[in-house]
C-alpha cells in the first residue's frame, strides 16, 4: 500500500498554504503592533518602571451578635516587608530599619528568612508597626530599595465581651501550617487563618479572596502609580457572620462567672440558638493578636485553672443528681414503677456489705417519685433503680445524645462517656463489677459517667421541649435542625415537667434559688451536686423558663462549687431575671 | 552503501536544513545571553546543556533520515502501541511538580509525550493511506478519531493541556488532505464550538447563524441538516447546565485557562512582563545581552516558553520577522513536499508534521504576545529543552526522508 498514489487537488494545496500564511501574518502584525506601533510606551515602561503585583488582602468577615452588635471587627496595622530581588544590601538595609524603628535586627533577619518565598514576593519583616515608625521608613525610602509597607487587618473586639472560647482566634500561616493545607492558593505565608472556634469553623466564609493591584515602581522602589491598561483584581471581602449570642446576656454571665471555674450556657431550646456561652476562666479574645503584652501571655499560661480550655465542649464532668430524670424516665417508660410507690429514706442505703448515703444525712422519710426528684433523694433512686437493668438505663441515656457529639458548629467537641456492660468489662474485668452496684451510682449521675456541659444543655432542651428540641448551634439564621427526638409517652413528658417545676416552687425543692420571681414566668429545673475526685463536689443547675412566647434553657456548672442549689441556681436566677425583664424583644433583627 | 547515501542526500531539501540551522543558531545565541546573567555551575548552564542536547538531536535526525520508509510504514502500529505504554508509564512513578510527564532513567528523564506526537501522525498516515476511498463516508472518520483521542486523553490527564492540543490538531488537516469533505470536518469541530460559544451570548448568536449558513450550503439531507443544527444548539444550551454540576475549584481551573486574570500573580503577570519585554525591544532591539526585562528575571521560564520574549527584547522586530519568515518557509516547504510526494503515506506524514510545527509556532508566539492564554508550549529549535529538541530534529529527519521522492 506504500505505493498508493498521492493525488491531492490543487485547491486543497492552496487552502492549506493560505491558512499557514494567515496565521503567520497574524503573528507578524501583532509583533509589529507591539514593537513598532507601541514601542515608545513599552520602552518607557521598561526603562524607567517595573511592574509590581501587590496582593490586596480581603477584609475578613465581621462577627455580629443576634441583635447586630459588633463582636469581632478588623483594625488596620502596618506590616513592613522586603522584596528579596529588589533589596540592594540585605544586612545594611535591615540594620537601617532597625535603627529607625528600634526593632531588634535579629527579629528582622529571622522574619526575613522565615517568610522569604521567592525573588519577587514580599517577605514580611515585622508587623504591628505604629504610624510614627512607618513615617520614619517613608522618609528614608531612598536608602531602602525593595522595602514596602502595607496595611494588614488584625482582629479587634469592640463589644467588651470575651466569648473567647466560641469566637476562637486566628493564627499566622507559617510554612508548617501551609504545608498541611489543602487549599494553598488562598493563603500566603504570614496570612491569618482561623485556628479555633467560629473563626476556624466558618473560615471559608470569613476569609474572602485576595485581590491584586499592579503598580508601576521606579528603580528605587517608589510607587509611581497604577499600571494603565492592566486590570486590577479587586479583593472579595469575607462574609460577615451573625451569631445567636446575645451580647448583653453573655456580658452579664461572664461577669457572674468571674472568679468561678465552670460553665454558663443559655439557649432557646426550641430552635437550638445558643444565647450565652461562657467557659470560665476565659482569656481576653485579643490574646492571639500581636498586641498582647508578654505579661498577659505568661499569666494565662501559668494559670492552673487552664483558661485556654473550653469547658463547654471539652470539659468532662459527672452530671450528679441532674441525671435522676434519666433514671425516672427509664423507670416510667419501661413501666417498672408506679410513681406513687413509696420508698423509705433513712439517710443511708445498705446493699451487701456496702453502704450508700443520701445527701441529707437524717433522711427524707417516706418519698414517692415526685418527692424524690423535688428533694433530690438519693436513697429513693438507689432502691428504684434496682428494678432496671443496665441496658435499659444506657439506652435512655443514648436517646438524649450522651456519649455522642452534639454536632454544634464548632471545630471539635468531646463525646463524654456512658458506661455500658462492655465498657465495664473492659475497665474492671468481667467479674470485678456488679450491675447493681454500678446502677446505684449511675442512678444519681455518679460513677463512670462523664458528660460535657453542652450535652447537658441538649439534655435539658429535650426535656424542656418534650423531645422537639433544635440542634444547639451558634450561627444565626441557620435552617432549623432538630435533635433526633426520643419518643417517650406524653404522660412521661408531662410528669417530668411537673417534677422539674416543683423543684423550683415546692417548699422542699432544691432549686428554689433559681426562681427569678417575675410574674408570668414559670421556671423548671434540677440541681446537681456531683462528687468528684478533685475536692469539693461540682455544683450543677440545669433548667428552663417560659414567659408567653419566650422560652430559654440554662445550664450552670461551678467546678468544686458545693451544692448545686446554693451556688449554681443563683446564677441561673440572674440569667432568668435578665432575660425575662422586658427591654428588647427576643427576636432576631433582620440583618 | 556510499552510493546509496549519496543518492539519498542528493535529493533532500536544503532549504529546510539551512532554515533549521539558522533557527538553532539564534536559539543558542539567546540562551547564551540568558546564561550571561545566571550564576549557575558550568554544566547546569542552559546554553551548555542545549549544546550537549544537540548531539542526540542530530543523531535522531540521521536515524530518522536513513531509516527506510517501508520499514516505518510496516511497523508503525507497533510503535504506536509502544508509545501508548510510554505515556501511561509515568503514572506509575512519583509525580514531578504534581504532573506525570517524565520517565526517569537515573539522571536522564524523558518526556514520552514529545515522541507520541509524530508517532501518532505516522500512525494516522498509515491508516488514512490504507483506507482513502472510504474516507468519503462520515462514519469512516470514527477510527482515525479514536486513534487520535486515546493518546490525547492520556496526555490531557497528565496534565499537559498544551501537548494534548498539539496531539489533536494534525488529524484535521490530514483528513482534509486525504479528501474528507470539509463539511464532515466541520461536523466534528461544531460540537466543540457550540460548547465554547455557549457562554457568550453574542458569540453564540453569530455561531448559530454561521452554522445555519454552512449547513445550508453543504446540502445535507433535510432531516440530517435540521438534526445537526438543533443538536448543536441543544448542546450549547446544555453547556451551562453541565458547567454548574462542576465543583467550584474545577470551574476555576478551567476558567484560568481562558482568562489568566483569574491567576493574577501567575499567568497574568507573566503576560504583562512578556509584552513589556517584547514591546520595549523596538525594531532593532536593545542589543544582544542587553535586555533589562529579561535579565531582571521578571520572566519565569524565559529560556523555554518565553524565549521569544528574550529575542524580541534584545534583537528586536527585525530578527523576530526573520524568525517568523524562516518558520513560514519551512512549513510551506513541507506542504510543498507533501503535495509533490509520489505516495500518499509520505504525503500525509509530511502534512501531519507540518501541522505539529505550525501549531507549536503559532501557539507559543501568540502566547508571548498575549493573544492567547499561557499554555506552556515551547518554540521549535529555539526553546531550551532536551526532549523537545531531539523530537524536533527527528521530525526534520522524517521530513527530509519522506519528502525526497525516491529516485526511480
Amino acid at each position: 500500500m506504500l505505493k498508493a498514489e498521492n493525488i491531492v487537488p490543487k485547491r486543497r494545496f492552496y487552502v492549506v498554504n493560505g491558512v499557514i500564511l494567515i496565521l503567520m501574518l497574524i503573528l507578524i502584525i501583532r509583533f509589529f503592533h507591539l514593537q513598532i506601533y507601541r514601542y515608545e510606551k513599552f520602552r518607557q515602561k521598561a526603562d524607567v518602571n517595573r511592574i509590581r503585583a501587590v496582593t490586596v488582602n480581603a477584609p475578613r468577615g465581621l462577627i455580629f451578635d443576634r441583635y447586630g452588635e459588633l463582636l469581632v471587627d478588623n483594625y488596620p496595622t502596618y506590616v513592613l516587608s522586603a522584596i528579596p530581588g529588589e533589596i540592594s544590601n540585605e544586612k545594611e538595609q535591615l540594620k537601617k530599619i532597625s535603627d529607625l524603628t528600634g526593632i531588634d535586627t535579629v527579629i528582622l533577619v529571622n522574619n526575613y528568612e522565615k517568610y522569604k518565598r521567592g525573588k519577587f514576593a514580599p517577605a514580611r519583616l515585622v508587623k504591628d508597626l505604629s504610624f510614627e515608625q512607618i513615617s520614619l521608613i517613608e522618609e528614608h525610602k531612598l536608602d531602602l530599595s525593595g522595602i514596602q509597607y502595607n496595611q494588614f487587618p488584625e482582629r479587634f473586639f469592640p463589644s467588651g465581651i470575651h466569648g473567647s472560647h466560641f469566637l476562637g482566634y486566628l493564627r499566622e500561616v507559617d510554612r508548617r501550617v501551609r504545608g498541611q493545607m489543602v487549599k494553598k492558593e488562598y493563603y500566603e505565608l504570614g496570612d491569618l487563618i482561623g485556628d479555633q472556634g467560629l473563626e476556624k469553623y466558618y473560615e471559608s466564609w470569613l476569609r474572602g479572596i485576595k485581590g491584586v493591584t499592579y503598580y508601576e515602581v521606579d528603580v528605587f522602589g517608589r510607587v509611581l502609580g497604577k499600571v494603565k491598561g492592566e486590570q486590577d483584581v479587586p479583593p472579595i471581602p469575607g462574609q460577615d457572620l451573625t451569631v445567636t449570642i446575645d451580647a448583653s446576656l453573655q456580658r452579664l454571665l461572664e461577669t457572674e462567672m468571674h472568679g468561678f471555674t465552670g460553665v454558663a450556657l443559655v439557649s432557646n431550646p426550641a430552635s437550638g440558638d445558643i444565647l450565652a456561652y461562657v467557659s470560665s476562666p476565659d482569656y481576653p479574645p485579643d490574646l492571639f493578636t500581636g498586641s498582647t503584652p508578654d505579661k498577659v501571655w505568661n499569666e494565662v499560661l501559668a494559670d492552673t485553672n487552664r483558661p485556654l480550655l473550653d469547658r463547654v465542649t471539652y470539659g468532662l464532668y459527672p452530671p450528679g443528681s441532674t441525671f435522676k430524670m434519666i433514671t425516672a424516665i427509664a423507670l416510667l417508660e419501661n413501666k417498672l414503677i408506679d410513681p406513687n410507690q413509696i420508698f423509705e429514706c433513712t439517710g443511708i442505703y445498705i446493699i451487701g456489705d456496702e453502704s450508700f448515703g443520701c445527701w441529707k444525712e437524717e433522711g427524707h422519710g417516706k418519698v414517692n417519685l415526685s418527692q424524690a426528684v423535688i428533694q433530690s433523694c438519693n436513697v429513693y433512686f438507689y432502691q428504684a433503680v434496682q428494678l432496671l437493668n443496665l441496658d435499659q438505663w444506657v439506652e435512655t441515656c443514648l436517646k438524649f445524645g450522651f456519649g455522642q457529639e452534639t454536632g454544634i458548629d464548632l471545630p471539635s467537641e468531646r463525646k463524654g462517656l456512658i458506661p455500658n456492660a462492655a465498657y465495664m468489662n473492659f475497665k474492671y474485668g468481667r467479674w470485678h463489677w456488679s450491675e447493681k452496684g454500678t446502677l446505684i451510682n449511675l442512678a444519681i449521675g455518679q460513677g463512670d459517667i462523664l458528660a460535657t456541659p453542652l450535652q447537658m444543655l441538649m439534655y435539658i432542651n429535650i426535656l424542656a421541649t418534650r423531645g422537639r428540641a433544635g440542634k444547639p448551634h451558634l450561627l444565626a439564621g441557620k435552617d432549623l435542625e432538630m435533635v433526633k427526638a426520643p419518643n417517650f409517652s406524653a404522660d412521661t413528658w408531662r410528669k417530668i415537667d411537673a417534677y422539674l417545676t416543683s423543684v423550683i416552687y415546692d417548699l422542699k425543692g432544691t432549686g428554689r434559688a433559681a426562681d427569678p420571681q417575675i410574674p408570668g414566668v414559670t421556671v423548671a429545673g434540677k440541681t446537681g451536686t456531683a462528687e468528684n475526685p478533685h475536692g469539693e463536689p461540682h455544683a450543677w443547675f440545669i433548667g428552663y423558663g417560659k414567659q408567653r412566647d419566650q422560652f430559654v434553657s440554662v445550664v450552670i456548672l461551678i467546678e468544686n462549687g458545693g451544692h448545686g442549689g446554693e451556688t449554681a441556681a443563683p446564677i441561673a436566677r440572674k440569667a432568668f431575671t435578665h432575660i425575662f425583664t422586658p427591654k428588647k424583644p427576643l427576636v432576631m433583627i433582620d440583618r | 552503501m556510499v552510493i546509496h547515501v549519496r543518492k539519498k542526500v542528493s535529493v533532500i531539501s536544503f532549504n529546510i536544513v539551512v532554515g533549521v540551522l539558522l533557527l538553532t543558531g539564534i536559539g543558542l545565541a539567546s540562551l547564551y545571553s540568558i546564561s550571561l546573567h545566571q550564576e549557575t555551575e558550568f554544566l547546569k548552564n542552559s546554553f551548555i546543556k542545549q549544546l550537549i542536547y544537540l548531539i542526540p538531536a542530530v543523531g535522531g535526525l540521521l536515524i530518522a533520515f536513513f531509516i527506510p520508509r517501508h520499514f516505518i510504514h510496516k511497523y508503525i502500529y507497533i510503535f504506536y502501541i509502544a508509545i501508548l505504554g510510554g505515556i501511561i508509564l509515568p503514572y506509575f512513578s512519583n509525580s514531578v511538580a504534581g504532573t506525570h510527564r517524565w520517565i526517569d532513567f537515573g539522571s536522564i528523564s524523558l518526556q514520552p509525550a514529545e515522541y507520541a506526537k509524530w508517532i501518532l501522525v505516522i500512525t494516522l498516515a498509515r491508516y488514512l493511506s490504507d483506507h482513502t476511498p472510504e474516507m468519503q463516508r462520515f462514519s469512516s472518520i470514527i477510527i482515525p478519531m479514536i486513534i487520535t483521542l486515546i493518546p490525547t486523553v492520556i496526555i490531557l490527564k497528565q496534565p499537559d493541556l498544551g501537548t494534548a492540543v498539539i496531539m489533536i490538531t494534525p488529524v484535521l488537516p490530514m483528513l482534509y488532505w486525504v479528501g474528507v469533505r470539509p463539511y464532515h470536518i466541520f461536523l466534528m469541530v461544531a460540537p466543540l464550538l457550540s460548547l465554547l460559544t455557549a457562554f457568550h451570548m453574542i458569540s453564540f448568536t453569530i455561531w448559530g447563524i454561521g452554522m445555519a449558513v454552512i449547513i445550508y450550503f453543504a446540502h445535507p439531507k433535510l432531516l440530517t441538516g435540521i438534526g445537526t443544527y438543533f443538536g448543536n444548539i441543544f448542546l450549547g444550551l446544555l453547556a451551562p447546565v453541565i458547567w454548574n454540576t462542576l465543583k467550584g475549584y474545577q470551574q476555576k481551573r478551567i476558567l484560568t485557562l481562558f482568562d489568566p486574570n483569574l491567576d493574577p500573580l501567575g499567568a497574568a503577570y507573566q503576560i504583562i512582563q512578556s509584552k513589556t519585554a517584547i514591546g520595549s525591544g523596538g525594531f532593532w532591539g536593545k542589543g544582544w545581552g542587553q535586555g533589562t526585562q529579561t535579565h531582571l528575571k521578571f520572566l519565569p521560564v524565559q529560556e523555554s516558553d518565553f524565549i521569544l520574549s528574550v529575542i524580541g527584547e534584545e534583537l528586536g522586530f527585525l530578527i523576530i520577522a526573520v524568525i517568523i519568515t524562516i518558520f513560514t518557509l519551512i512549513v510551506v516547504k513541507i506542504v510543498k513536499l507533501a503535495y509533490n510526494s509520489k505516495d500518499r503515506f509520505s504525503s500525509l506524514v509530511l502534512i501531519g508534521i507540518g501541522t505539529i510545527f505550525l501549531s507549536h509556532i503559532f501557539i507559543n508566539s501568540a502566547m508571548t504576545i498575549g493573544l492567547i492564554p499561557v499554555k506552556g508550549l515551547p518554540l521549535p529549535f529555539l526553546s531550551y529543552g532536551g526532549s523537545f529538541l531531539v523530537s524536533c530534529y527527528i521530525m526534520i529527519g522524517l521530513v527530509l526522508n519522506l519528502g525526497a521522492n525516491p529516485p526511480e
